[in-house]
């Protein structure tokens, strides 16, 4: 008790982080644990003891099953298209929001809503009706006497709809992106103007080098996000036309909590899992070849 | 001093939520067979269905309890998206409500060994047992043969068609399988490429395929002790019937149901203004069609299908739904009060008239056929599957993995046969794969 | 004629004239792309106001006939004993403790990593900023198990989603909140310290007032995140009559009742109009919180 008393006296920090390390301890790595656990079992929830019939088959499973193959793919198909074009975006417009523009309150603003707004269930309905085979998107394509594929039934077509919804939402990359702008010293530009550097050339040589922080921050957040998207398909198409949409995470909603096969959810996730760190690893390697942090310099 | 009391706020906080967390786990697994109840019970009763469904049993809530003053029944219901699993994982943890609305899948999938219902034989001089068939009673039972659930009807498939539309194609509605196909080609030459005589979700293509296999097995597909009566080849001989079915103009592609807005059937706009003109449905299913048709179109109650096979119609019926009674009900006997009011009292089954089916309660179908309450539509169809002389249906046919509109394999197969992603004998190989699947566990 | 002979005053209005091209440039880049971010928002406000008929029939968000029935059918009840303003209430009756909570338990965290050291202080901390990449999905699972052991899937007092916030579970905003403590110099404390405060009065009196913004922008991202989050709900509440306003707009879609899609807009219009408000109402905090979390970063 006594010993208690004093370790606190000397530890006082110890006392405010603890919440914290309670919370760590149940809601993170408890769970963490015995997911690798249940990854390696049947466990089905109506089945008593299933949880303790080992087996590695759920493992062989995704990558041996067609279903869960497929899933795979999508999810990094989904990814490749969703992250490069959303960051590309971001960068772009927040580059000319950059230079003295009237109204950039304005311009930011209207950008930034659809990222605040756009995890909600309500967009993901809206975004169905924009594109569903009679909606908003197939009369304007009618407009001009275009006949547009359905494109949520269509299965070319449904997982770019998908990414769509998350390409509209770059405004929260975009302001990330335009503070570092901002913090790139006027002078840099104005030296190599002097240098007859044109505005491209300024932009690929100064602006971009001196913000790669910012876009290997955006990179890797965005990254963790796209391999973990499941409101967008589950509200838009169910994973639907021939499971053209089903992403990982999805794929693992329905095998834990429509069949309660959590031993094959908890192995579909650690895959995934798996996955998502290998890129971020490589993501961070790679970090010495081309991002340039200014304290390195001084 | 203040150190100490943030500490022990903190500490408390903490020692609350994990007791929370420890007393409600533990009060769920309390035994059920310690049945001394008083007179004032207090009971939980939930339901999925549709909004006429939802009040007319608030109704019969509501004056059950005027007339059992000591029971407050508390009601959960709603849509039948998600209900399931959210029920499903309360009988688990043993927190569902005392009386609870079931499929007849749900005795196998979550009442095994008895653990998640009661058996209802046990209350049996509160619900009149009497009204029902042995045979029917029998259906009911759990693996340990404790009465599950007491069925509230008894259904099965037939067809409904559009008689505008066909008249319009200058036909009679079909009544065999030639006249069936045969209509596919009028309707396209006579009305155009959009007009269908039937239209098929992948569930629907799942149960006539196995009307189509019990024609000429003269076998339940999935026999009483859980057996496959089909082999692979005649499963691939019935995937071709159904692929048999698009190929002749006779139903729309799954791909174009999805266009068409991917939505239930009696809301598509396509079967409202009369280009789809049939459906196969329960036979109970007519009203919520013929209330969604466009005006002017007659819908009629067709007849079971002949020449699907040799040995028989192929038509199998099935216990639709049923009222159980949890194992973890602490008020049991006030539970299966409301549950013989709602399916054998004559106020209550009056109340609730055929929202639920046609009752399977001889006192309910007495008491409803003579105040006029069940719909000839309802009558016609119902006599037409039980005059079928209809084969058993295995609960194991509608198993999750097989029927779940996400990721169950009737979707997977009759989604790809459609769009031509599956062969005929992938697609009879995936099922007979799937079928072991689920009767092997 | 080469570029050599040109004048000084030709010089300078070929530059001029090139800048007011890139000018014009760049405001019709800004103008279209701004105009594709808000139409969707902006038919759908319309979309609300129109008849099913003519929803999809014209690209124009202002109806041609204005009705309130999709506002009206809105209102009723649906799937249950639910509507959309007991959904809302629903909604906010988990989201504003989980605020709350979230921000105390991130402040007290944050500051014990940020101006203490104790044993275990950098292996905790390491600890702490790898949850920073321990993805949700892997949780789920785990969790949902966890939950049902305890008995609180289904719980009425939404405890899977509020109990965890209790624990400062969301690394981010620890993250957020070092970042800005590391910005704040520590004289202030030394000399509350020599007032006679202890490490809790100084920072409820010293710290909590100078974090304020950086408390103001966690607050505000937590109610965004926790009102629009769905899969929490979708797991943890079972009972219609407890539906938060996602699951009800996701439930207002269902293929069983038919899409009256003006009456499907509108329930996803009022369930959103909070977080709008709240936007608008605090829009720089919001610019301000993303940046400083993202640069520092």
């Amino acid at each position: 008790m006594t010993k208690g008393k004093s370790f606190l006296k000397a530890n006082k920090g110890f006392l405010f982080i603890l919440p914290w390390l309670i919370g760590f301890l149940v809601f993170k790595m408890y769970p963490f644990a015995s997911s690798l656990f249940y990854s390696f079992t049947e466990y089905n929830l109506f089945e008593p003891g299933s949880e303790f019939h080992f087996t590695l088959q759920n493992y062989k499973d995704v990558f041996i099953n067609e279903n869960e193959r497929n899933a795979l793919i999508v999810t990094f198909k989904y990814a490749f298209m969703t992250v490069p074009l959303k960051l590309v975006f971001a960068l772009f417009i927040a580059y000319i929001l950059n230079f003295k523009i009237k109204g950039v309150n304005f311009f930011r603003t209207a950008y930034y809503i659809p990222s605040i707004l756009g995890g909600s269930v309500a967009i993901a309905v809206l975004w169905k009706a924009l594109f569903k085979g009679d909606g908003l998107i197939h009369s304007f394509f009618g407009v001009f006497g275009i006949d547009a594929p359905n494109f949520l039934s269509d299965k070319h077509w449904a997982l770019f709809i998908i990414c769509l919804l998350r390409v509209w939402q770059f405004g929260s990359a975009m302001v990330i992106f335009l503070a570092a702008l901002k913090g790139v010293p006027q002078d840099l530009y104005e030296a190599a103007s002097l240098d007859g550097a044109t505005k491209t050339q300024q932009f690929f040589h100064v602006t971009v080098p001196l913000i790669t922080p910012v876009i290997f921050y955006n990179l890797v957040t965005q990254l963790v996000q796209a391999f973990q998207e499941f409101n967008g398909p589950y509200i838009i198409t169910q994973g639907g036309p021939e499971g053209s949409t089903t992403l990982m995470s999805l794929l693992i909603y329905n095998n834990a909590f429509h069949t309660w096969e959590m031993g094959k959810a908890s192995a579909q996730a650690w895959v995934l899992f798996i996955i998502l760190m290998a890129l971020t690893l490589v993501a961070f390697w790679s970090q010495k070849h081309w991002v340039y942090y200014a304290d390195e310099e001084s | 001093m203040k150190k100490k009391l943030v500490a022990a706020i903190m500490a408390a906080t903490m020692a609350v939520t994990c007791l929370a967390g420890c007393g409600s786990s533990s009060s769920g697994s309390s035994s059920s067979d310690s049945k001394s109840e008083s007179d004032n019970a207090s009971i939980r009763f939930d339901w999925w269905g549709g909004d006429t469904r939802h009040e007319a049993t608030q109704k019969a809530v509501t004056d059950f309890q005027k007339a059992n003053p000591n029971i407050k029944v508390e009601v959960n219901f709603g849509a039948w998206d998600g209900w399931e699993a959210a029920r499903a994982l309360e009988y688990q943890s043993q927190t569902g409500s005392d009386l609870t609305q079931i499929n007849f899948s749900w005795i196998t999938d979550y009442d095994k060994g008895g653990s998640a219902f009661v058996d209802l034989n046990d209350y049996k001089d509160i619900i009149d047992l009497s009204q029902y068939d042995q045979s029917v009673l029998d259906m009911c039972k759990d693996s340990n043969g404790g009465l599950a659930g007491i069925p509230v009807s008894i259904t099965g498939r037939t067809f409904f068609w559009n008689k505008t539309t066909f008249d319009k194609a200058g036909i009679d509605i079909p009544k065999s399988l030639d006249d069936l196909i045969a209509a596919g080609n009028t309707f396209k030459e006579k009305l155009g490429d959009d007009y269908y005589p039937l239209s098929l979700s992948t569930y629907d293509r799942a149960l006539l395929m196995s009307f189509y296999l019990q024609a000429n097995t003269g076998e339940p597909i999935i026999d009483e002790s859980g057996k496959l009566t089909v082999t692979k080849d005649q499963l691939v001989d019935g995937v071709k019937f159904i692929q048999n079915l698009e190929d002749n103009h006779v139903m729309p592609s799954i791909a174009t149901l999805q266009e068409d807005g991917d939505v239930a059937l009696n809301e598509n706009p396509k079967f409202i203004d009369g280009h789809y003109a049939g459906v196969f449905e329960w036979d109970t299913a007519s009203p919520k069609y013929v209330s969604n048709l466009a005006e002017g179109q007659e819908f009629v109650v067709g007849t079971e299908l002949t020449g699907l096979g040799d040995k028989c119609l192929g038509v199998s019926d099935k216990v639709s739904m049923l009222f159980a009674i949890t194992k973890s009900s602490k008020s049991p006997k006030a539970a299966a009060k409301l549950l013989n009011y709602l399916v054998n009292d004559p106020e209550g089954v009056t109340t609730l008239g055929t929202e639920r089916g046609i009752p399977a309660s001889k006192a309910a179908y007495d008491t409803l056929s003579k105040a006029g309450a069940i719909s000839d539509d309802m009558s016609t169809a119902h006599a037409e599957v039980v005059d079928s002389d209809p084969l058993y249906f295995s609960p194991k046919f509608d198993d999750a993995s097989l029927k779940d509109s996400a990721t169950g394999a009737y979707q997977d197969v009759f989604e790809k046969l459609s769009s031509g992603s599956y062969s005929v004998d992938e697609a009879g190989q995936k099922l007979f794969d799937a079928y072991n699947t689920v009767l092997a566990e | 004629m080469t570029n050599n002979s040109l004048t000084i005053e030709q010089a300078q209005a070929k530059i001029k004239r090139r800048r007011i091209i890139s000018v014009t440039v760049r405001y019709i880049v800004l103008i279209v792309v701004g105009i594709i971010m808000l139409y969707p928002l902006i038919w759908m406000v319309g979309a609300t106001f129109k008849t099913n008929a003519e929803i999809f029939t014209t690209l124009n968000p202002i109806p041609k006939n204005p009705t309130l029935q999709g506002y009206k059918d809105a209102m009723e009840s649906y799937g249950g004993n639910i509507n959309i303003w007991k959904a809302l209430l629903n909604t906010y009756s988990y989201v504003i403790p989980e605020v709350v909570f979230t921000v105390i338990s991130s402040v007290l965290t944050a500051y014990g990593f940020a101006r203490f050291k104790f044993k275990g202080h950098d292996f905790l901390f390491t600890c702490m900023m790898a949850m920073l990449f321990l993805p949700q999905v892997v949780l789920n699972v785990p969790q949902y198990i966890m939950f049902n052991k305890f008995g609180w899937v289904g719980s009425k007092l939404y405890l899977p989603l509020i109990v965890p916030t209790l624990f400062a579970t969301e690394t981010y905003f620890i993250f957020m909140l070092i970042q800005f403590l590391r910005n704040i110099p520590k004289e202030m404390e030394e000399a509350a310290a020599i007032d006679g405060c202890n490490s809790f009065t100084t920072l409820i009196k010293v710290i909590v007032p100078m974090l304020m913004p950086a408390i103001v922008s966690c607050a505000l991202f937590k109610f965004m995140w926790s009102s629009n989050d769905f899969m929490g709900p979708l797991l943890y509440v079972n009972t219609p009559a407890k539906y938060p306003a996602t699951i009800f707009v996701k439930l207002s879609m269902d293929a069983d009742t038919g899409f009256n899609w003006n009456r499907v807009l509108a329930i996803s219009l009022i369930s959103i109009l909070p977080n709008i408000c709240v936007f608008f109402a605090a829009q720089n905090q919001f610019v301000e919180g993303i940046s400083a979390g993202g640069v520092k970063g």
